[in-house]
């Protein structure tokens, strides 16, 4: 960390203030995760239910602290030479064509099999060195010289070995590459790990993190978020969304509704230039932000009196 | 500070949290850095260093409330606090603080002498007023008592000796208080490993129906365990047979040299279960906790069956398979329970109406003593079953020297299983349930 990303990274007040003017509403438990995260520089594993803004964080951990966001999407199969190095085959290939003529040149006068050798040995092993490296993600994120946000997205749809083999690299902040030595990062990378619960991370690997919980927010946050948002949203369509949006997260759903689609589902009313909410109006866009068929009916059997509902909570407001 | 922090983990293991010696190293610089201040925040920040699933969180802000609570300083009177100063000193510094009220050196106190009596070792409820006096003492109270003392001995000794009395009586409750918080902290880990352990080694069969909640939740854990165990050993996929096709498309772009391999992905062979359980008697409660071991565990199972007799027999699988309630357990009571065991009978119905299902993968439990009431055993239908099944293992709840006495007639079905266990505690269901998960997996 530089002196002035330590400076951003202060105090936990100067975190959420930071973040709110990039247009990220974080609660106090996030703000001292990526405060605790910058000043003891271990990696945060960060859960909740889809849609509450966990890859908007590290997207917005880089802008912040102005370093280069480096991602890796995990998927059931993704191993090393995916998420780490891989030495380019096709171009080794290639050289050795081309250089043949060179390689004549070198052994040119060597007499006998061992002294060939010999020379072969003197010149390196130009064909595994850096020049013929792909890195990948995680290698890249090692090496930024400046240091770097590295997201490890949706990690539990990963395998448990590439599990196993994040592991070295989220305590040492170091990996191993056979041909080429250990490869320390050059500055820590700020590292992010999201999961959507589909598994249970093993204990090994929740040891080496801090863990996170963002759940869905509470009405006053997500009023915040929407503000943040979409500031030229009418104050009373505000309130009565967030309050609607509260209240479908209590039925019992397929899937809740989540904060990127409230927002979206705000923007949406706000190109039909709603002041309020409707009741017809909210039957027609529910499919914006219900993505099943059987929530949509169900949010809709009990629509009006969740309107009323919303509408009267705003009056309190009043 | 350290030894403060240390209690405090013990007391996290002691709600389930597991914690471990990095993360301890990890937290003690969280705190550190955030600071003993801002209760919150520090809340907060341990949280994350520490709990890692969301019910842990919910564990650890109770734990952390009732540890780190010291409001009861607070609740002291004004009055008290203000009381006239009078001769001070002389009955030591205690004596001094009680006069004058000074809450916040008190309670340093009483923790200084709580870690120098260990008050962190508290386990039992009956240690309560040891450890109180004990921290009194280390505070100096024989001090006070002696004040007290000579001013009773100077002809009642006015209103500040009324008043040292009464600041001695407070003191004494505070100190209770805490030494209660201690042992509810300290004493609720070792007393529930105490009871786990030993529920774990009683006789399913007298078992009192309170501690069947606590059962099931052992039951639980250990199944969690045995699915985190196995599901990860299946994964191991890479070696075997190597899958030339899918190896020439990957090598494609390396010019068809061979550098990456694929192998063939092998086929899982989850072992299909049949249960068949006697519901008579003792057997009963052992059915009970086998069928709710194999049902939380049937995303490493292929197909669970499972079939109830006394008198007769019958499948019970649609009552285990959403519910695994007692709800269940009594329905299938009602069913066939309460009749004179006939295994000859059961067996006959088992022939005729499942004896079709058995394959070459299934793996037959049959859970009974063996007790016919002296009628014809059928172990000519059992040898049909265990030559059609895959393995059949047989549990008895008796202990071997029983099996074959009586109208036991353990001997006879003896040479029809594959395994032959005692099985009447939850360590030996554990072991059961483990051993039909390694060797299908050595199968596969």
């Amino acid at each position: 960390m530089t002196p002035e990303q330590l400076e951003k990274l202060e105090s936990i007040e100067r975190v959420r203030e930071g973040y709110a003017e990039l247009g990220y509403i974080c609660s106090r438990q996030i703000a001292t995760a990526i405060y605790i995260a910058g000043h003891l520089g271990k990696p945060v594993l960060v859960e909740g239910p889809a849609g509450v803004g966990k890859t908007e964080l590290a997207n917005t951990t880089a802008a912040y602290l102005d370093l280069p966001l480096i991602r890796l999407q995990c998927y059931e199969g993704l191993d090393e030479s995916k998420a780490l190095y891989e030495w380019r085959y096709a171009k080794q290939l290639l050289y050795t064509q081309i250089l043949r003529d060179k390689l004549g040149e070198v052994l040119g006068e060597a007499q006998g099999l061992k002294e060939s050798m010999d020379r072969l040995h003197a010149h390196a092993d130009v064909f595994f060195s850096e020049r013929f490296l792909a890195p990948r993600p995680l290698l890249k994120a090692l090496r930024e010289p400046g240091g770097a946000v590295l997201l490890i997205d949706e990690v539990d749809k990963s395998d448990h070995e590439f599990e196993a083999f994040l592991l070295e690299i989220l305590s040492e902040f170091q990996v191993s590459i056979p041909e080429l030595g250990t490869i320390k990062a050059a500055r820590r990378p700020v590292v992010f790990l999201t999961s959507n619960n589909t598994r249970e991370m093993s204990d090994a690997l929740k040891r080496r993190c801090l863990h996170l919980y963002v759940p869905f927010p509470d009405a006053r946050l997500e009023r915040e978020i929407i503000q943040a948002r979409i500031p030229e949203i009418p104050q009373d369509l505000k309130y009565q969304l967030v309050a609607f949006v509260q209240q479908v997260r209590e039925l019992d759903l397929k899937k809740h509704p989540s904060v990127s689609e409230s927002i979206d589902w705000a923007r949406v009313l706000l190109l039909l230039h709603a002041d309020e909410l409707e009741a017809d109006m909210v039957r027609e866009t529910l499919n914006v932000f219900l993505k099943f068929e059987e929530d949509i009916q169900s949010v809709d059997a009990e629509l009006y009196a969740i309107t009323r509902q919303a509408k009267k909570v705003d009056g309190v407001r009043a | 500070m350290e030894r403060t922090f240390t209690n405090f983990l013990s007391a996290l293991r002691g709600a389930d949290i597991r914690v471990s010696v990095a993360e301890t190293l990890d937290a003690m610089e969280t705190a550190r850095l955030m600071g003993w201040s801002d209760r919150q925040s520090l809340h907060d920040a341990l949280a994350m260093a520490l709990a890692k699933t969301p019910e842990e969180k919910v564990g650890f802000t109770h734990i952390f409330d009732k540890f780190f609570a010291f409001e009861s300083f607070h609740d002291r009177q004004d009055e008290e606090a203000s009381g006239e100063n009078g001769q001070a000193a002389d009955g030591g510094d205690l004596a001094a603080m009680l006069e004058a009220g000074d809450r916040a050196a008190l309670a340093l106190a009483m923790q200084e002498a709580a870690v120098e009596v260990g008050v962190e070792n508290i386990r039992f409820f009956t240690q309560r007023g040891l450890y109180t006096q004990r921290v009194l003492q280390q505070m100096g109270i024989e001090g006070v008592d002696a004040q007290i003392q000579a001013m009773g001995g100077q002809g009642g000794g006015g209103s500040a000796g009324q008043a040292l009395r009464e600041s001695r009586m407070w003191l004494f409750e505070q100190v209770r208080n805490f030494v209660e918080q201690q042992l509810s902290l300290q004493g609720a880990a070792t007393s529930q490993e105490l009871r786990e352990d030993r529920l774990r080694r009683s006789r399913l069969g007298n078992l009192d129906r309170r501690d069947r909640e606590q059962m099931r939740r052992i039951v639980e854990k250990i199944c969690r365990r045995l699915v985190a165990l196995h599901s990860r050993r299946r994964k191991m996929k890479n070696r075997g047979q190597l899958d030339i096709r899918r190896t020439m498309r990957r090598n494609y772009g390396n010019d068809g040299v061979l550098f990456e391999l694929e192998w063939k992905k092998r086929k899982l062979d989850r072992p299909r279960i049949m249960a068949i359980c006697d519901v008579s008697g003792s057997v009963a409660s052992v059915a009970r906790f086998l069928l709710q071991f194999l049902y939380e565990l049937h995303e490493l199972l292929h197909d669970i069956r499972s079939f109830a007799f006394s008198g007769y027999l019958i499948e019970v699988s649609e009552h285990f398979k959403d519910n695994i309630a007692d709800a269940a357990a009594d329905k299938v009571m009602q069913k066939v329970g309460y009749m004179p065991t006939d295994y000859g009978e059961s067996l006959t119905n088992f022939r005729e109406n499942f004896l079709a299902d058995v394959d070459r993968n299934t793996t037959i439990i049959f859970l009974g003593d063996a007790r016919s009431n002296n009628t014809d055993p059928k172990a000519e239908y059992l040898k049909e079953m265990h030559e059609r099944c895959k393995r059949l293992i047989w549990l008895n709840p008796e202990p071997p020297p029983l099996w074959g006495t009586g109208d036991s007639e353990m001997r006879r079905y003896r040479p029809y299983c594959d395994l032959l266990r005692e099985c009447n505690t939850l360590n030996h269901l554990e072991r059961v349930v483990n051993d039909l998960l390694e060797t299908a997996q050595r199968a596969a």
